[in-house]
């Protein structure tokens, strides 16, 4: 078949169908659009958010685990045997089971001469994938002169609540880190000074943590004795909330710290809603693909005389269906590009603006969403086109 | 009469093609088989040959436009087989049945079928593009011959029943076609302008070797026929 001229049969097609049905498919589709990229960046961006806050959470829930003490079990020893850990991991619902290991000797802490500070600590040591801010370099080896610590938020807290009252100085996250403070440690078998620094503040972890080298060298070197049984259990689960998971603690009498689960329990929820905006986002684009299919219904209603003629003297259905089909292919791409210019838009203003620039966002839009983009207008014209083909090939 | 065969590239390799219709024993659904009993097309078996003149005469209510209709594919309400080319017509798909209307088969309708609100020239250009058979310049050459030239830029609603019969009549001849269907074409015609509409018909038919299948009420005294078949 010659490919006769589009333009001639133009006006007999197309027209009576009223405009404003086609424009409101155009802004639904618009719109469903733009909801479905602004939510799968948003998706990536707190993705990229809570990787830099909590460094190896990975999505699981950290919680932490000791034993219950009543009056019946005081006096005995109350801590956590490797048998009790091994138990724990064999768990379904628990992805791994660290203990928070402590000090065996004497630890003395001073602030050095600008802060008169001295007190007897202590020290604990965990493993670092169960520690939720990890700085690079947070390790030691022997001979090593500074021993890098991790102080609990919470006690910095109560020791600026505390500090004025004594007569020392209160002190911000960052003056605290420049601190430079003194170790002594002493044991039955001897003792050594070193030189300590906090390099991060930890939200989940009500402790002084050092690195777990330093802590089981120092327990054999001082104290000539292995790192003991601990009393406190780090327990990483996919879901803190398990029915299984808190049934099983109870009946083994231990007693969780809730409490610290709750960012990750925020994270998951804010997960859930962007997904849930996500999820809107696709049904907006599905009503709006059904308008245009009664659009398209409604043209081809009108014309129907015609078409229904064209197809009598010998057009081909198929050849008519890429014709009508074809016009509507830059108004999706038009529709699509929009949508993305003003996802675009929106995270652009969202990293300068909301998120001040912070590193580890982008003001550009992330590849998937464009390969979203790209998707989502193949799919509208491949949809476009088997309902009008659908729709011509039912006339003739 | 001498049957010339024709090689035709099918996309898979050239065969002998005879251009034949069969008509083989066809009846409207709607008609009962009595009905039928004296009729010389329905439930017969009739051959048409290239370059055939057939006149088929129908009195009111016989089936005149069903059998064209039939005959064109648009309907199937028919028991029994019409082939083209032996290709069965019920069994062609809708490309398939746009071919066949596209390259062999021409009809013009008694309801005429023009786009109204499209210019006579605009009517004719839409059939004339799709195969390009016939130079731009036949439309005024053909419109000045059956005296409608002064029309070519009216839209077809404002014209005549007898204008638009033969801007009909031109349509139908804008193409490539080995079978033509005429059902009623000079019903609006005086003697004259039916004259020159069948000179015309019968002159591309002849050019292009076709057959012409032409149904009335009565037998068409200009129509120099070569068969007549009562329905």
């Amino acid at each position: 078949m010659k490919r006769p001229s589009f333009h001639i049969i133009r006006p007999l097609l197309l027209t009576g169908a009223r405009s404003s049905s086609r424009w409101f498919s155009y802004i639904g589709l618009g719109i469903g659009v733009l909801l479905l990229l602004l939510a799968q960046q948003l998706y990536i961006d707190i993705q990229a958010l809570v990787k830099q806050t909590s460094i190896r959470k990975n999505g699981f829930d950290y919680i932490s685990i000791t034993k219950q003490i009543t009056n019946e079990n005081m006096g005995r020893d109350n801590r956590f045997s490797p048998t009790d850990l091994d138990s724990l991991r064999q768990q379904s619902f628990i992805q791994g089971a660290a203990p928070l290991t402590s000090n065996r000797f004497e630890v003395v802490a001073t602030a050095g001469d600008q802060i008169p500070f001295a007190s007897d600590i202590f020290l604990e040591a965990l493993d670092n994938e169960f520690i939720d801010t990890v700085p690079p370099g947070f390790d030691w080896q022997p001979g090593q002169a500074t021993v890098p610590l991790i102080f609990s938020s919470d006690f910095l807290e109560m020791y600026n609540v505390f500090a004025p009252s004594y007569g020392l100085p209160q002190l911000s996250m960052e003056t605290a880190s420049n601190v430079v403070i003194g170790l002594r440690c002493e044991g039955q078998k001897g003792g050594a000074t070193f030189r300590a620094q906090i390099v991060a503040f930890s939200d989940r972890i009500n402790s002084l943590l050092a690195p777990k080298e330093f802590l089981d060298w120092a327990n054999l070197e001082f104290e000539g004795l292995p790192s003991a049984n601990a009393s406190r259990v780090y327990l990483k689960t996919t879901d803190a909330n398990n029915p299984d998971l808190l049934q099983h603690l109870t009946q083994k009498s231990y007693r969780v710290n809730k409490e610290k689960t709750a960012f990750g329990r925020s994270k998951q929820i804010l997960q859930g809603v962007i997904a849930g905006l996500g999820i809107f986002g696709v049904l907006v684009v599905a009503l709006a693909l059904l308008l245009f299919s009664f659009y398209l219904q409604l043209m081809v209603a009108r014309s129907r005389d015609n078409l229904q003629l064209l197809l009598t003297i010998g057009y081909r259905p198929d050849w008519l269906s890429k014709q009508v089909a074809r016009r509507f292919i830059p108004v999706y791409l038009a529709v699509v590009s929009a949508a993305l210019a003003a996802t675009q838009l929106m995270q652009y203003g969202f990293h300068q603006f909301v998120m001040y620039n912070r590193p580890e966002l982008s003001s550009l839009l992330h590849p998937s969403v464009w390969v979203t983009a790209i998707v989502l207008t193949g799919l509208s014209i491949f949809t476009n086109m088997r309902m009008v083909r659908k729709l011509l090939y039912g006339l003739s | 009469m001498l049957l010339l065969p024709q090689l035709r590239n099918r996309g898979c390799g050239f065969f002998i093609s005879l251009s034949m219709l069969h008509i083989d024993r066809i009846r409207p659904t709607y008609f009962e088989e009595s009905a039928c009993a004296h009729s010389e097309v329905w439930l017969q078996r009739v051959n048409v040959e290239p370059g055939e003149r057939i006149q088929i005469q129908a009195p009111s209510g016989s089936g005149k436009t069903s059998l064209t209709h039939f005959l064109y594919g648009m309907r199937r309400e028919y028991v029994g087989s019409i082939q083209f080319d032996s290709v069965e017509l019920k069994h062609m798909n809708p490309d398939q049945l746009a071919d066949l209307r596209l390259e062999k088969l021409s009809v013009v309708f008694q309801d005429l079928r023009l786009f109204l609100e499209s210019t006579l020239r605009e009517n004719f250009e839409i059939k004339r593009q799709l195969t390009d058979f016939h130079p731009a310049t036949c439309i005024e050459e053909w419109a000045k011959r059956l005296g409608i030239g002064h029309r070519l830029d009216t839209p077809a609603r404002l014209c005549s029943y007898g204008e638009q019969q033969r801007a009909s009549i031109i349509r139908g001849l804008l193409q490539p076609f080995k079978w033509i269907l005429l059902d009623e074409p000079f019903s609006h015609l005086d003697d004259a302008n039916a004259r020159k509409a069948m000179d015309l018909i019968l002159e591309e038919s002849e050019k292009q070797g076709a057959a012409i299948l032409l149904a009335d009420l009565e037998i068409v005294p200009h129509y120099p026929q070569t068969r007549l078949l009562r329905l």
